[in-house]
């Protein structure tokens, strides 16, 4: 395309200079707060910081048991994501490789599904799990969250292991190897790349859901993240240092992810859509 | 989508022209372990996608309160079709779709911009992008401190001699506020879809149009407007579906629907229907409801996807 005369580009880069800034500015700004006195805050709001203190993570720690929450986040997305990864990868390198009378209309079924919202489905769902006893229980929502989580990622590695080439698992099959020998050996190894992306992407849906985990675990005991986030940002908002350091323990993973992972997102997000 | 699978049929070993008499036991085996693999992941999707749209769909002929179930038939229906309420929520939705415009039109120059790469854009595309990974719950509560009356926004509309505005207790100036939070939270999806559309562009193309004497705009409207008409297309159904049916988080950490039920959406009303009241039965009428605005949507999608350009 076209290059731009050096006066557009710099107009253009002070445009997008600002439109980065009110993009960073608030999260810095919520980070700073996030470890300032509710005193210092008051006295000046948008100055230098004074002091420097973690009470405010120590104290939704201690009294708002956030430290909770995040062992029950952790671990409902922890074991979510393993189950969820790995009935996907079997079923999509069966779809792939291993196709079937029906294999067809198994796969229709999950891209039926995939961009199912949760709207149709919390009623019906709220009520099978409150009949198997499941509401209030950590199981409860890991079920919803691998069931949800699925068909996309069916058909997203369905489609990395169908460019594996079929030379190399025929003679595999040949010198012996069986499905699993060949689903781990050869399979696998060749997919990591979309394997990592598909896991970063259901990490962050995970981590960042709130619908069904405010649903499905509505105790403080077995409270998520995200829920309990919700509710000390609606209900301590005279104390914006509470709520900073809030968002700071809510945020910071995803951030972290995004820093490590970029080149994986920006592969995952622009993948779903046919463009080559 | 078809061809490929049976593209992908005819290469298995086996399968073809001999499967047409009678398939050899390797053959068999292979379908066997196929249909194995598939079997779990189908059984939960079934047991949690499927037959809940189903219970959904009866449920949507019944009053209930989750314990006890009376058949209605379509009252559900044309109650929620003659509430006021319900229209109510329906224009609150068309009045989010306002975001729309804003995230494509930022989110297809910034893409561009990218794409020419200019000053700095690998570091525009991850900040651009920052917003995306967080919750809804996030970005709402960001959006709401900073719009609250004694908030950041309003400090500043002071310093600048404006009257302070109360954004978050009247209905208009909250929606502007959830809308500029979507849009926050919103255009870098829509950059990088858009960008991986224009990295697919031919670039004689260009070269072409400039010995023609087009200059950048012109290159802009008649070449990278159509070559990413797909993406396009993906990125505006995708926020269309967006506004009907994941404003949850961000009105439920915001306005909580209020005031006076305002700010709620269709998403947050059946949750409420769900959660707060007992009133599941109209609940899933109005979740068929969005169901089927859904599916339109998908259709729709399909329908003006350029099918050439697909697999």
């Amino acid at each position: 395309m076209q290059k731009l005369t050096w006066q557009m580009q710099l107009l253009i880069s002070m445009v997008l200079g600002s439109v980065a800034i009110s993009t960073l500015w608030p999260l810095f700004y919520v980070l700073v707060t996030s470890s300032r006195t509710l005193n210092d805050y008051l006295n000046n709001l948008y100055g230098i910081p004074r002091e420097f203190t973690l009470s405010n993570f120590k104290i939704l720690w201690d009294n708002y048991s956030l430290g909770l929450a995040a062992r029950n986040t952790i671990e409902v997305v922890g074991i979510s994501m393993i189950c969820c990864l790995s009935l996907s990868s079997l079923a999509a390198f069966g779809l792939a490789k291993y196709p079937y009378r029906g294999s067809k209309y198994v796969n229709w079924a999950f891209i039926a599904v995939m961009l199912l919202p949760s709207t149709v489905l919390i009623i019906p769902i709220y009520l099978v799990l409150s009949k198997l006893q499941l509401v209030g229980h950590l199981p409860g929502l890991m079920i919803v969250y691998i069931a949800t989580n699925i068909p996309f990622s069916v058909f997203f590695l369905r489609a990395a292991f169908k460019a594996v080439p079929d030379s190399i698992l025929e003679a595999a099959r040949i010198d012996g190897a069986g499905f699993f020998r060949a689903f781990r050996s050869i399979a696998m190894p060749s997919v990591l790349a979309s394997f990592t992306t598909l896991a970063v992407l259901q990490f962050l849906g995970m981590w960042n859901e709130l619908l069904y985990a405010y649903l499905i675990l509505p105790d403080q005991s077995t409270r998520l993240l995200t829920p309990a986030l919700a509710n000390i940002g609606g209900r301590y908002t005279s104390n914006p240092p509470l709520v900073a350091a809030a968002l700071v323990i809510t945020a910071t993973p995803t951030l972290v992810l995004l820093a490590f992972s970029s080149k994986y997102l920006v592969r995952g997000v622009t993948s779903g859509i046919g463009s080559s | 989508m078809t061809k490929t699978l049976e593209r992908a049929a005819g290469i298995q070993p086996g399968t073809g022209a001999r499967s047409k008499r009678r398939k050899n036991s390797l053959t068999r085996q292979r379908e066997r372990i196929g249909m194995l693999a598939s079997l779990p992941a189908l059984i939960f999707v079934m047991a949690l996608m499927f037959f809940p749209i189903g219970f959904a769909t009866w449920l949507s002929f019944e009053k209930t309160n989750g314990v006890y179930y009376h058949f209605i038939g379509i009252k559900n229906y044309t109650s929620i079709f003659s509430s006021p309420l319900v229209h109510q929520v329906f224009r609150t939705n068309l009045k989010f779709l306002i975001a729309i415009p804003i995230v494509i039109t930022l989110g297809s120059l910034t893409s561009v911009l990218l794409y020419q790469e200019i000053y700095g854009w690998r570091f525009y595309r991850l900040v651009f992008f920052l917003p995306s990974v967080l919750s809804a719950s996030v970005t709402g509560i960001i959006f709401r401190t900073a719009f609250t009356y004694d908030g950041p926004v309003n400090s500043a509309l002071k310093l600048f001699g404006f009257q302070p505005i109360n954004f978050l207790v009247h209905a208009n100036s909250a929606i502007f506020v959830i809308s500029l939070a979507l849009v926050w939270a919103g255009f870098g999806y829509a950059m990088l879809i858009l960008l991986s559309g224009l990295t697919a562009i031919d670039t004689d193309i260009f070269l072409a149009a400039q010995v023609d004497g087009a200059g950048w705009w012109r290159q802009f409207q008649y070449i990278v407007i159509p070559s990413i008409r797909n993406q396009l297309v993906f990125v505006t159904t995708i926020n269309i579906m967006y506004t009907f049916t994941s404003l949850f988080g961000f009105i439920f950490v915001m306005t909580a629907g209020g005031p006076l039920f305002s700010t709620t959406t269709v998403d947050y009303l059946v949750f409420q229907k769900a959660f707060s009241s007992q009133d599941m039965g109209e609940g899933s009428a109005l979740a068929i409801l969005v169901f089927g605005i859904i599916a339109l949507l998908t259709l729709t999608q399909a329908k003006y996807l350029r099918t050439d350009a697909q697999d």
